[in-house]
């Protein structure tokens, strides 16, 4: 069964149709992309999936359970993590400061601990602290965790964000163009993770515009075109549709 | 924390605990006042500072603080820690129910209906004068603790300074904790605080919760200072103060606020012989430092180098 069903998703803002009739299936240990020129409603797949957009139809289940009426936090604590377009990282805190709040979720303190040092909570708030610093070290940031975030690189801060989401080892995870604003390195870098991630059973949604990186690292792609669906199938399918190459490869 | 830190640390409290031995009665009071304003201007930096809400309710916390210990103590002969207490509780339950406007409400409207809670109360204590005595005002009488009498100014100064000491530092704690990362979190981008699991309504209640709780025993403190209070203590003009303080001190620092309440405390003092000069130099110092300084003076310290509040445990 799949992680993650869409089924019949319609969302509309105003009388504008921004999605009408999506569905798509994504299993543990795939990469999905969604593709499709500027305004095809990629965004917003991923905003009604996350919580952030209230369908006007359709259904959202994640492993066999509705979530399509729940609210973003309590989507996340299914077990999905999700990136912005715009980034959401938080400038003010520091680099580790920003971890520390995804390896938060499964702190287990009481108030009265929080308030006075009790032994338990200092405990729980070092191996926070110790997790954090592990996960920075593999991400290779390690050097600047007590750097603000808003004081590094738009590459730097994408790197944070994905990392920030993957602290909680997500089943799903949603990521809005993570490429935009990478080298090419720093892409095949990306390309390379999220292959590595799909490998140990995260089911990976990437919206992206750089088609190469799409082709390369995903099982299965999704085309977009005025909020419907205009193919579904592996990379070589979606290459070779007349529709597709019409609408969107084409002109790339 | 390391032995340097402790070492100052209990230097500070040493430096502390000595003043009543040292100053006259006046000046006691006005240590006195500015620990008050101390609690005060910290709780509302809360909600003001870390949590970013433009909530205006700090003195209707601080009221229902003073009234409920003054009610406890006198008209229902609690022991007073009994009475302390149900102050925090009273202002721990006012912050929730102000919260529950913030979850929907936006900046001014949110700034509005908060002031209306406040001058609500007021017209409160004013009218429910079976309980309050009305304007003439409510007494509160002496104190013990377990036994022993807070009698003179001396034994009310450790108390306070034991009070503010326990509630601040706690607070801090609580700021540095993963709540105080959540909080930040939630002020900074609440969409990407809600996709790390965070239930931003969650946050914000508890922020206001706690704010109502350290500015309800601020209110209970000033209740025992006075000996007496009557409504028109918890208007305007009172919020006025704790905005002015926490605003020069610095929104969203905890030494910010201790600076704050000391300025503003001891100031007015200072200037109290030449009429109207007070209010003149405190909307000249309240509109510097909104221009010139919008970190307060913490901040100002903290460009000059002079010392850099971490807020966080890392």
């Amino acid at each position: 069964m799949a992680l993650l069903e869409v089924e019949g998703l319609s969302v509309a803002f105003g009388g504008l149709a921004a999605l009408s009739g999506v569905s798509l299936a994504v299993s543990a240990g795939t990469v999905y992309a969604i593709i499709g020129p500027n305004g095809a409603g990629k965004t917003t797949l991923l905003n009604a999936v996350a919580g952030y957009v209230r369908p006007a139809s359709g259904r959202i289940r994640i492993d066999g359970r509705d979530t399509t009426d729940l609210a973003p936090h309590a989507i996340a604590r299914q077990g999905l993590r999700r990136t912005f377009q715009n980034g959401g990282v938080w400038g003010e805190m520091t680099v580790l400061e920003n971890i520390l709040v995804g390896v938060d979720h499964d702190a287990q303190s009481g108030l009265l601990g929080i308030l006075f040092g009790f032994g338990r909570d200092r405990r729980t708030e070092r191996r926070a602290v110790a997790e954090a610093r592990a996960i920075l070290a593999r991400a290779g940031l390690a050097g600047i965790e007590d750097k603000r975030v808003r004081d590094l690189s738009f590459g730097q801060q994408r790197v944070i964000e994905i990392s920030r989401a993957l602290v909680s080892r997500p089943r799903i995870l949603l990521l809005d163009e993570p490429a935009v604003g990478l080298s090419e390195s720093e892409r095949e870098e990306l390309g390379a993770r999220l292959r590595a991630l799909a490998q140990e059973g995260t089911a990976v949604i990437l919206v992206e515009h750089v088609v190469d990186l799409v082709m390369a690292v995903s099982d299965r792609v999704l085309v977009l075109n005025s909020g419907q669906v205009l193919a579904e199938g592996t990379p070589e399918e979606v290459r070779g549709d007349a529709a597709v190459v019409e609408a969107y490869l084409g002109s790339a | 924390m390391s032995r340097g830190g402790a070492a100052a640390v209990a230097a500070l409290l040493i430096l502390l605990v000595l003043p009543p031995f040292f100053v006259d009665d006046y000046v006691q009071f006005i240590l006195d006042l500015i620990l008050v304003y101390v609690m005060v201007s910290f709780g509302f930096n809360i909600v003001l500072g870390y949590a970013g809400q433009l909530a205006f309710a700090n003195a209707a916390f601080f009221g229902l603080g003073a009234y409920t210990l003054a009610i406890c103590l006198g008209r229902l002969d609690w022991p007073f820690p009994a009475a302390l207490f149900a102050a925090a509780v009273v202002g721990g339950a006012a912050g929730l129910l102000v919260s529950l406007p913030a979850l929907r409400l936006r900046a001014y409207y949110l700034a509005i209906i908060t002031l209306a809670f406040g001058e609500l109360l007021r017209w409160t204590y004013v009218h429910a004068s079976g309980l309050t005595r009305g304007s003439s005002g409510l007494g509160v009488p002496a104190i013990s603790i377990f036994g022993i009498p807070v009698a003179s100014d001396r034994a009310r100064y450790w108390l306070f300074l034991a009070l503010a000491g326990l509630t601040l530092w706690g607070s801090a704690n609580l700021l540095r904790s993963r709540f105080g990362r959540a909080l930040v979190a939630v002020r900074g981008n609440e969409a990407a605080a809600a996709a790390m699991g965070l239930a931003p309504a969650v946050v914000k209640i508890g922020a206001f919760a706690w704010s109502g709780v350290v500015v309800a025993i601020g209110g209970a403190m000033y209740a025992l200072l006075l000996g007496r209070i009557s409504p028109e203590s918890f208007g305007l003009s009172q919020l006025l103060l704790h905005f002015s303080i926490v605003m020069i001190g610095g929104l969203g620092s905890l030494v910010g606020s201790v600076l704050g309440a000391v300025i503003l405390t001891a100031a007015p003092e200072l200037l109290r012989d030449i009429p109207g000069l007070e209010e003149i130099i405190f909307s000249l110092l309240l509109i510097g430092v909104l221009l010139f300084m919008p970190k307060g003076v913490a901040g100002l310290l903290g460009r000059l180098a002079l010392f850099r509040e971490r807020l966080y445990l890392t």
